[in-house]
Parts: structure tokens; sequence; C-alpha cells
């Protein structure tokens, strides 16, 4: 179960709060959507819970499993079972995919107390989530989503989370850049991932998403904290009204 | 107007040295006469130092405070699976192979005498036997040779002698090969000769590397000359990998005809002073060229690489991309030079350096030199310096990458991107394998 609780989160640079008081109860097995406007916190959200340098938690705690997160080191809450799917996911050049992927997965096993795999095994493994994801073994030869497309870059994120295996998945604004064809190959990615044992925070601006990843819960974000909470009719009632009475309230 | 200038202790041990060992260098009558103008040039030029422009950030009068004593008469053994201990991952590339031991040809270490497409010998070998013109072309300092030429002239005992014959494909290619080992600081001259017939195409890679366990002091002094026949292609790859350091001058001057390619890789890791000079002129149109690199220096190493490009001729074309890292208080230094003459219309001239520092005493000085007579061609040049990105960095991490294995797969990354520029597919496994090690003996961080 993931716990938010009053988390005051400000820039490390800057005293700019950006959540102020945020709280937030996700059980396993739940789909939780995170809805706002720009500027509502979202992103920052999913940094704060993956771990991304920059940010400053002044007050409250987040709790995995019961288990404080907040001091880990990124790679240690990997290793925990949080996984970030980025927005804008990250071009490594002169890194193969298979590389990239085999150290993720081999340094996460590690940790997990579990062995690393051999190349036959990896490879099997890679082919075998790929192909759900219309990712081949070929595209992974080249350098890490360089010269990848919009979809591909989140679809080859979305085979990073199911190579992994996390437990908490947080996807920021996956839906964006993708087309409609795109958007469908994903989200069954992601529905594919959903399990009694996980637990998912997805972060979007629009409902499109949502018809794709069913939520249970739908939580409005604005002016860094959760001012409403429903469940899936709240995220297409926010498609018809917007989110002007929630920044007017935070106003 | 005479000016008498102060020769510093290593120039005094270099004419000292000279004479200990000029009776026991390899040559006839006419080698030997070339042997004493050249020490004589060099006592004139003295090492090159700051005020020369082409070796302003790499004085050698500076810092080069002593002289070891030429390897002659060289006997220390080694064996075949020590040779394969001292090539490392470049042991995994299927390559036809001749072996230079301290600077001296070791026949039963070889494995050329089927080597397709080549005509493989050795120069001291040569030398015993060649005409005496044969002789004073094999050792002569290439026109407009520095002082390190020079140099290379007067002490040479050994190197590859290689002709790609016309119209031949060789499709192995021949590893040269200059192992270092014995535990006595010395100083190794050698010198290559590379020349690719018109038509024909082959792979070449220098390897410069040491037997662990070796002596650390140690200097070298290598030239490669090169000539690349009409349509001709040559693949060449220096590979030098040493333990921090040794004093490492090589020089590097190729001619290519018409329609002739030349691609050239530099890869350094672990030298303590380093000059890789390359200098390509092109005398027939249509002429492509691709020079590349990637090196690697920490603590107080220092990698040089000093580039000369002559387009002389109409329509050729050049690229350059050269990449460093630097850690501790490594140095990387970058001159390019890119000439287009008055006739050499249509030129295509790409450079670009990029320097990765990984702490805040490293240094890079990179100095792109564009002189351009014509009017009808593309020349860019660029150069770059930068640190690990923090945002790919935390990519890797929130995938379960440690910090320290997230450095270095961004670190290979950087430097993956010039090894990309091999062609050869074992010879990129094996720079890569090299990458890889050198990240592993990172100074903890």
């Amino acid at each position: 179960m993931l716990e938010i609780k009053n988390l005051h989160v400000k820039l490390a640079d800057e005293d700019r709060e950006i959540l102020k008081g945020l709280s937030l109860t996700v059980p396993k097995g739940e789909v939780h959507a995170i809805m706002g406007p720009n500027g509502s916190g979202k992103s920052t959200l999913a940094y704060v819970l993956a771990g991304r340098d920059g940010y400053e938690v002044t007050d409250g705690d987040i709790l995995w499993n019961g288990e404080s997160i907040i001091d880990m080191e990124p790679d240690e809450r990997a290793a925990k079972g949080v996984f970030l799917a980025f927005q804008y996911p990250m071009e490594i050049p002169g890194v193969a995919g298979l590389t990239f992927l085999r150290t993720a997965l081999n340094a996460v096993r590690k940790k997990r107390g579990e062995a690393e795999l051999t190349t036959p095994a990896f490879l099997k493994l890679v082919k075998e989530k790929g192909q759900k994801l219309n990712i081949d073994v070929d595209m992974l030869k080249r350098p890490v989503n360089v010269g990848f497309s919009g979809g591909e870059k989140k679809r080859s994120e979305i085979l990073q989370m199911a190579l992994l295996e996390p437990t908490l998945c947080v996807l920021d604004e996956t839906d964006s850049g993708l087309d409609i064809d795109a958007l469908r190959v994903v989200s069954e990615g992601v529905n594919a991932l959903r399990d009694k044992e996980r637990a998912f925070v997805v972060i979007t601006h629009y409902q499109r998403l949502l018809n794709y990843i069913v939520p249970d819960k739908v939580h409005v974000l604005a002016d860094g904290r959760i001012q409403k909470t429903g469940g899936k009719e709240l995220a297409l009632e926010l498609e018809k009204s917007g989110y002007a009475e929630y920044t007017h309230k935070a106003a | 107007m005479n000016v008498a200038v102060m020769k510093t202790k290593a120039e005094q041990a270099i004419s000292e040295s000279f004479e200990a060992a000029a009776e026991k260098l390899p040559g006839t009558d006419v080698v030997r006469e070339r042997r004493a103008q050249a020490i004589g040039a060099f006592s004139s030029l003295g090492l090159p130092h700051r005020r020369i422009e082409e070796w302003k950030y790499t004085d050698l009068r500076a810092n080069v405070k002593e002289i070891f004593p030429a390897a002659l008469d060289d006997a220390m053994p080694l064996t075949i699976a020590e040779l394969i201990v001292a090539l490392g991952p470049l042991a995994h590339v299927d390559a036809h192979r001749i072996v230079f031991v301290n600077g001296h040809h070791r026949a039963g270490l070889g494995d050329f005498a089927d080597a397709a497409g080549f005509e493989v010998a050795a120069l001291g070998e040569l030398l015993a036997t060649a005409t005496e013109d044969v002789s004073a072309d094999l050792v002569s300092t290439p026109e407009g040779g520095d002082a390190v030429e020079t140099l290379n002239t007067a002490f040479v005992t050994d190197g590859a002698v290689v002709r790609v014959t016309e119209g031949a494909s060789a499709s192995k290619p021949l590893l040269i090969v200059f192992v270092r080992t014995g535990g006595s600081a010395s100083s190794v001259a050698v010198r290559n000769f590379v020349t690719v017939e018109d038509g024909a195409s082959a792979t070449v890679i220098e390897a410069h590397v040491v037997l662990p366990g070796a002596a650390q002091d140690a200097q070298l002094n290598a030239l490669t000359e090169v000539t690349v026949g009409n349509n001709a292609a040559l693949h060449h790859a220096k590979v030098a990998v040493d333990e921090g350091k040794a004093l490492h001058l090589t020089s590097c001057d190729v001619t290519l005809s018409a329609d002739a390619t030349y691609r050239n890789f530099q890869f350094s890791a672990g030298l303590g002073l380093a000059r890789n000079g390359l200098n390509v002129i092109f005398e027939g149109e249509g002429g492509k060229i691709d020079l590349s690199g990637g090196y690697l220096a920490r603590r107080a190493e220092h990698i040089d690489t000093t580039l000369v490009v002559d387009h002389a001729v109409p329509r050729c074309e050049s690229r350059e991309l050269f990449k460093g890292v630097l850690e501790d208080h490594g140095r990387g230094v970058f001159q390019g030079k890119i000439i287009v003459r008055p006739d050499a219309q249509k030129t295509d001239g790409k450079q670009m350096s990029q320097a990765l520092m990984l702490s805040e005493d490293a240094e890079f000085d990179s100095k792109p030199e564009l002189e351009i007579y014509a009017d009808d061609v593309v020349c860019g040049h660029g150069t770059t310096v930068a640190e690990l990105d923090p945002d790919l960095l935390f990519y890797c991490r929130s995938r379960g990458i440690p910090e320290k294995e997230a450095r270095a797969l961004m670190i290979e990354s950087f430097i993956g991107e010039a090894i990309e520029k091999v062609e050869n597919e074992q010879l990129r496994g094996a720079l890569a394998s090299y990458a890889t090690q050198w990240l592993g003996r990172s100074s903890g961080r």
C-alpha cells in the first residue's frame, strides 16, 4: 500500500512550495488516477515518488508497504518495487537497449536477492514481454530510445516496467504525444500488468487515457493538494467542466 | 642570428643515448648516415615546447625530464599465452598478426604467412638486406617532419612493412602488435609502412599493449606512413592501452590518391603523456576520410590529438569525431587543422571534438583551425564540453541501476558514440571492453 501523508515539497534551490500537504492512499491491486491542471504539482509528485534530486521534502512522509522511502536513493526505491514511467523518456546514445535492460534487470534482481539472468534466459524474457508491446529484439539492439517515435518511446517504457516487475507503478502523462493506436498498445501493456499485488498511480491531464486504463479512483490535484476524490465518473465530469472550479477554490 | 639554446637534461640525454646506441641500431652505412643527420637536426630543434604553436598545450621540453635507455638486443621472453594476456580484449579479434616485443620483431609470435592480400615484412630484417636506395627510403624523416619524427629516424629499430597488393581485398584484418615487457625502464622507436595499392582494401590495427608487471616507465615513439592508392580503401586503427605513466608519441602520415577511402580510429587509455599526431593529404580528387577516436584520461594523464588534414585537391570529404573522458586531473588536448587549398573546390569537411569532464580539476583544450582558401566549400567544426547529465543519471537510477554503475553506463554511452565509428565488429567489441575495464578501475567515483 502507498501512503502519502501530509507531504510538503519545495524545489531544493527555490523557496517555492509545490506540494502543500498532499495526502493519498493507494492500496495494492488498485489503479488511482491523479488529474489536475498544469502546474498543480502532478509531475513533482511523480518525481518525488521516484526520488529525483532537486526536490526537498519539508514535511510529511511517503510510505510504501509501511516503509518510509523519502530518504532512499532512486535505485533503492526501484529495488523496492517503485517504477516511474517518464513523460519524456530519455535517449541514451551509445548504449544498446538490450544492454540497458539487462543492466537494470540484473541490478534490481541482485538487490531483491534473486539470481542474475543468463543471456539466453534474458533474451527469451525480453522477446516474450516485447511481443505484447510490438517491440522486436532488433529495435532493442539500437541505442536506448534514440530515433524512436513518441509511441515507440512509451512502449519502451512499458517494456522496462514489464521486465522490472515493479509493485508500485507511477505513470507520468503516459498519454502525451500518443495517437489512438499507440495509446491502445500502451494501455493494453499497462492493463496486462494489473494485478492484485500491484498499485498504479496514473497521472494525466486528460480523461482520454482513462478510457483505456480504467481507474478505481480519481483524485483531483490542484495547488499542491488533493482537492477531490471520486470514482471513474469524476474524470468524465472534469472533462466537461474543466479544472476551473478547483483552481478557483485553491486561489 | 644564432641563438645558443640551453639544452635540457633530457635533450642532452637523448644525444648521449644515441651515441651509446648508434652502433647497435640496424641498417647499413646509408642508414647510419641518415640517423646521424637526424640526431644532428634534433640537436638544433630540441624537444618541442609551448612556444611552438603545434605544441602549445603539450610541452615536451617541460614535461620530459629523463630519457630511458633505448631497448636494444632485447631478449625478454614472451610466450603466446603472455601475448594473449597483454592483448586483453584485442585477442578476440580474428586477425593475422605480426608481433614486436620491446621494439623488435618476434617471428615466433606472428601469424601472417598466409595473410591473403597482404605482403608483410619486418623493417629490421629488411634493413639488413635491402639495397641502399630502399634503406634510405625506409629510414628518412617525412617532409615537414617535426622533432619527434626526426627522433624516430635516429632511433627506429623495427616495425611492420605492409603492402596490400593491387586489387586485393583482404578479408581478415592485420594486427600489428607492439608489446612492452620486462622490468627495466626503456625507450622504443618503431616505424610502420602501410601501402594499399590501387583498388585494394584492408583493415590494419596497430596495438600498443603492455604485459602486466612490465616496467611502467616507458617511452615510445611510433611513426606510421600510410599510402592509399586510387580507388583503394584502408580501415586503420591504433589502440594504445597502458598503465598511466608511459610517454607515447605517435605520428601517422597519410597520403591518399584519387577516390581513396581512409578511416582511422585512435583509442587511448592509461597513457601518461600522449601525442597522437595524424597528418592526411588528399592528392587525388574524390578522396574520403573519417578520422575518429576515443580517449580516457585520469590522474594526471594527458592525451593530445593533433590533426592536420590538407585538402590539396577538389572534391574530397573529411569527417572527424573525437571524444575524450577526463577524470581527476586528466587533460585532453585537441588540435584540428583543416587546410583547403585554393584549387580544392567542393571540399566537404566536418570536425567535432567533445569532452566529458568528470572532475573540476580536469582540463580540455580544443583548438580547431580552418584555413580555407577556396570559395565553394562546406566546412564546419564544433567543440563541446559536458558533465554527466543529471537527468540521464536519474533515469538510469530510477531503473534500479546503482549510481556508480549508472555513471559508468553513461560514460560508456559517451565514448560508445565514437567507438561506433569502427566498422570491424570484433574490434568495436574489444574497444568497448577496454572502456568498461577502464571504468571498472575508476578511482572510486
